[in-house]
């Protein structure tokens, strides 16, 4: 992403708009600071959180730049393929989170999903997952703290050092003041400018682009292949669609496991749920998410699909983007996928409207390190040191605590952005270690909610079996490539499936398997082991639960009635775009 | 570990979290509203420059923040 020059710069106006969103979340952390005194205020934000509050702060932790800005690229490079992990990838597992999980979480009362494998586990599995999720969010906020601070370099042309001790500084005051509360309304405040600074490249792109159709044609025209247009019907084979994806891993790898995993047992996003203040704003809250989760493509995927046609320039011929890293972008100076977002922005945005957008993307960095390091203080506070360094310190302890672990979240951060600065591959790394976790985790919980018989061995060794299966695929593949036609099921595949495949359906097939792997083992070993007595899963695991009745009055109060809604305008838009 | 305290901050609290959102929304949209007015005479260099998107976007921005800033402004409950 590294460029000689960068691609505009802010004028007056613009930097009056950044410096109006950096005081305001500076005041935010400071004014809330008063009404975080107890570590429930500190790390669920006093779980006194409406469902649209809870619902927007969850979708919006997910929308951090680097996601906006890694699939605007993607949407560059693969098409409308890309808008499966913003639909197939996202709502289903969502509202399944808002229907289905989100009463265990909210009556079991944990603080956390380490907690509740703690309760329906054991110390062990609770251990495992606390200490990997910590390592992992630290590294991710470096992550974030980093890209923040190459995107501006390459945008604006600002110092990397400058960028990044400006944003660790200001999340660091603000989280270690508010903790989650002051790092919810910062999201909330996300959500709004991304929609306010992003949502105007689409709406002016389809009138440069003559509308939806003509934009379709031209597509098709320029890249001559309608695949780059059709969510499903091309993917009935690795070498039918420009991603080299195959429906059954779109399905069952990304739409189950990978989405599932993510929205469901990522303490990061859940935690925002488990801030809600009562069961049904809790079960509303990730169906609220979804709906808008819905709608981002809008400004996500449109902006890069626009610019395969219209980012011109000032010639007026199209401007051919590049791979990260490739010779073309890193010795001749071409922009790469990841720039598109930002090409598009300086295409339609004068001053003032830049600014916005600007603001928008470093608000989106800004809250995906915020998101991060408040989720690692939790489990560092609640499920590391409280429960194996110093289990009966008073509540006021674990607050300063909470406080001062913020701070040495942030300073690792700080730590791993410099890591990566050094070796840039170290980055892809890190976003790999997440994946390891995450999909073993989520057959964990969803059996330990739906599945009496499980016990706590088989909680604890089906999660470590499929972590280890996890890694143990992904070093086979960094050995050698050609093993990935293993976990894709195709022996024979050629040099050229591996190819394709390598990026994206590799990903989505080690989810699945680890995630069958812990399901495998957790299933054996249950069956090995003594069954839990059934007094001590009450609240924990379905079957063993009196689920209290929501509170909803009428129809359009209840949860269910929405998930429907929602389902149903996701399944009309898979079929317009088939 | 736990105490919780019944308390609203989107209610009882004297400033909400709406109210925040409106101030910056509205803040940012009389900056660039301004800027779109100014923009009439000194066009930027940019696409589509002649819709005047920045007076647009301004105006409904300022609609947008000023509703949310007078509804839950201090003191409203």
């Amino acid at each position: 992403m590294m460029l000689a020059t960068q691609l505009t710069h802010l004028a007056p106006v613009d930097v009056v708009i950044l410096l109006l969103y950096f005081a305001m979340v500076i005041f935010i952390g400071f004014y809330v600071k008063g009404s975080t005194n107890t570590s429930e205020e500190f790390f669920l934000a006093g779980r006194e959180m409406s469902a649209w509050i809870a619902g927007l702060s969850f979708v919006s932790a997910n929308l951090g730049s680097l996601e906006l800005m890694g699939w605007a690229g993607a949407a560059y490079q693969y098409g409308i393929l890309a808008t499966h992990w913003y639909w197939i990838g996202a709502i289903p597992a969502m509202l399944f989170l808002g229907i289905v999980m989100m009463p265990f979480y909210y009556i079991s009362k944990t603080h956390s999903v380490p907690g509740y494998l703690q309760l329906r586990f054991g110390e062990g599995a609770r251990g495992l997952s606390g200490v990997c999720f910590a390592f992992m969010t630290v590294l991710m906020s470096g992550v974030n703290m980093y890209s923040m601070a190459l995107v501006m370099k390459v945008v604006l042309g600002w110092n990397i050092n400058f960028s990044m001790w400006v944003g660790a500084i200001t999340v660091a005051i603000y989280v270690m003041l508010g903790g989650l509360r002051s790092a919810i309304i910062n999201e909330v405040l996300q959500f709004v400018l991304i929609w306010a600074g992003a949502a105007l490249i689409p709406i002016l792109g389809l009138i440069e682009a003559g509308g939806w159709t003509s934009l379709k044609a031209q597509i098709i025209a320029r890249m001559g292949d309608p695949a780059y247009m059709h969510l499903w019907s091309t993917i009935g084979s690795f070498d039918t669609n420009p991603m080299g994806v195959h429906w059954t891993g779109i399905v069952f790898g990304l739409g189950f496991v990978i989405s599932f995993g993510y929205w469901t047992t990522d303490f990061l996003v859940v935690q925002r749920v488990l801030s809600a203040n009562n069961l049904r704003a809790a079960r509303l809250a990730p169906i609220i998410g979804s709906a808008f989760k819905m709608f981002v493509p809008f400004f996500v995927i449109l902006p890069g699909l626009l610019a395969l046609v219209l980012l011109k320039d000032s010639a007026g011929h199209i401007i051919q983007l590049y791979p990260d890293g490739s010779d073309m972008v890193v010795n001749h100076g071409a922009h790469s996928f990841n720039e598109v977002l930002p090409l598009m922005m300086v295409r339609y945005l004068g001053p003032g409207l830049l600014g916005l957008g600007i603001t928008a993307l470093v608000a989106g960095f800004m809250s995906g390190m915020a998101g991060n390091v408040s989720a690692f203080s939790t489990v560092w506070t609640y499920d590391i040191y409280g429960a194996y360094i110093n289990k009966k310190a008073s509540d006021a302890h674990y607050v300063l605590m909470g406080r001062w672990s913020t701070i040495i979240g942030m300073a690792v951060s700080v730590g791993t952005a410099y890591l990566v600065m050094g070796a840039a591959s170290i980055m892809d790394y890190v976003q790999e270690l997440f994946s390891f976790f995450i999909a073993p985790l989520f057959g964990t919980v969803i059996l330990g909610m739906l599945w009496k018989r499980a016990t706590k061995a088989g909680g604890f060794w089906g999660l470590l079996a499929g972590t280890a299966a996890s890694i143990g695929m992904w070093l086979a593949v960094l050995h050698d490539k050609a093993n990935i036609r293993f976990m894709i099921l195709e022996p024979h595949a050629s040099a050229d499936t591996i190819l394709r495949v390598q990026a994206m359906a590799a990903n989505l097939y080690r989810a699945l398997w680890s995630w069958c792997v812990c399901v495998l083992v957790t299933v054996v070993v249950s069956y090995m082991t003594k069954p839990m007595p059934e007094a001590s899963l009450t609240g924990l695991v379905y079957g063993s639960t009196v689920i209290p009745h929501d509170g909803s009055t009428n129809l359009f109060e209840k949860p269910m009635f929405w998930a429907i809604v929602v389902a149903t305008v996701l399944f009309v838009l898979n079929l317009w775009l088939w | 570990m736990t105490t919780p305290h019944h308390v609203d901050p989107s209610t009882e609290q004297s400033l909400s979290i709406w109210f925040f959102v409106g101030v910056l929304m509205l803040a940012c949209g009389v900056i660039i509203f301004c800027e779109g007015i100014y923009e009439f005479s000194h066009p930027p260099a940019t696409v589509l420059a002649n819709l005047h998107p920045a007076f647009w976007w301004g105006l409904l921005m300022t609609l947008f923040g000023g509703f949310y800033t007078i509804r839950f402004r201090p003191g409203k409950g």
